[in-house]
């Protein structure tokens, strides 16, 4: 009886959730940014799930093609995706302990985060200077450039926030105060603002 | 490689975008080629295929939500009808 208490005990002690150890195989600051990536998602997740309900009920609703530009919508998330694999090599170089690579790799990286930025407020300038605001627009559905300001405003921020981070952490390798932990979390959030942006782009501009 | 992956299929979602085809077709096919592009992504950008399953299991949970709040809101758009307008 006893000897299988002990056993039992032991068992669980040696399981993931045992004690001592993390029950999800990975140091706190990455289990954190995931956790706020997580939560991060659910409000991107609220905001589309609510684009996609008010364009559903709505009588009407204008050709994304003839508002956009959509060569440069395209150009945008070409210049995202390929800035993620420049991060993922970012985060290679710092796990090869080669801060100096790692670095030029960051730098890439906010290059392709500043182009992006800049083709947003671009088109923000377009629809802007087309009439379209908050409460109206020149197409004749108060949604559409509603949800167009809300969604990629607040995706935009996020990208904008990256830039600021990826900025502290590139100039945190140049200083030689690189950590591969701190460059790898930093590129999982950069990650998840790429994987953002493929929805935005396939529901909202696509579809 | 992975690059040219997701760049490919971003030219899919593309071309799927001007395809003319029935609309809940094209948003099932979009629906799927987003899905393959999240899971490239998160897979092997973001090192989620090396993580122990309790952490890829927890990242799937905004997903799961997603389709059940999609459910509960959808169905209270059936019945009307929405017209694309051309602008110009």
């Amino acid at each position: 009886m006893d000897s299988s208490l002990a056993a039992e005990q032991q068992r669980i002690l040696a399981s993931n959730w045992g004690g001592g150890k993390s029950p999800f195989g990975t140091s706190w600051s990455k289990f954190m940014m995931w956790i706020f990536i997580i939560s991060d998602a659910l409000t991107f997740m609220a905001f589309l799930v609510a684009y996609g309900f008010m364009r559903s009920i709505s009588p009407m609703w204008p050709k994304q093609t003839e508002v956009f530009n959509m060569v440069l919508i395209t150009f945008m998330t070409f210049v995202l995706i390929s800035s993620s694999a420049v991060m993922a090599m970012a985060v290679g170089a710092a796990r090869a302990a080669n801060p100096k690579l790692a670095f030029r790799f960051l730098v890439l990286t906010i290059v392709g985060g500043f182009i992006f930025l800049g083709c947003q407020a671009f088109e923000w300038s377009h629809l802007i200077e087309e009439g379209a605001r908050l409460t109206h627009n020149p197409w004749g559905v108060p949604q559409f450039a509603a949800s167009f300001f809300v969604i990629t405003g607040f995706h935009g921020f996020h990208v904008f926030s990256g830039v600021t981070i990826l900025a502290i952490v590139a100039i945190r390798a140049a200083l030689g105060k690189y950590s591969a932990d701190q460059i790898e979390n930093a590129g999982l959030y950069w990650h998840f603002v790429d994987v953002v942006w493929v929805f935005v782009f396939a529901f909202y501009y696509l579809l | 490689m992975t690059w040219v992956w997701l760049l490919v299929l971003t030219a899919a979602a593309l071309g799927l975008g001007y395809a003319p085809i029935n609309e809940k077709l094209k948003a099932f096919l979009l629906v799927c080629t987003t899905l393959a592009k999240i899971l490239v992504i998160a897979a092997i950008f973001m090192h989620l295929r090396y993580e122990r399953l309790n952490l890829i299991l927890l990242t799937f949970v905004p997903l799961v939500l997603a389709i059940i709040l999609f459910s509960f809101t959808f169905p209270e758009t059936v019945g009307t009808v929405t017209h694309v307008l051309n602008v110009r």
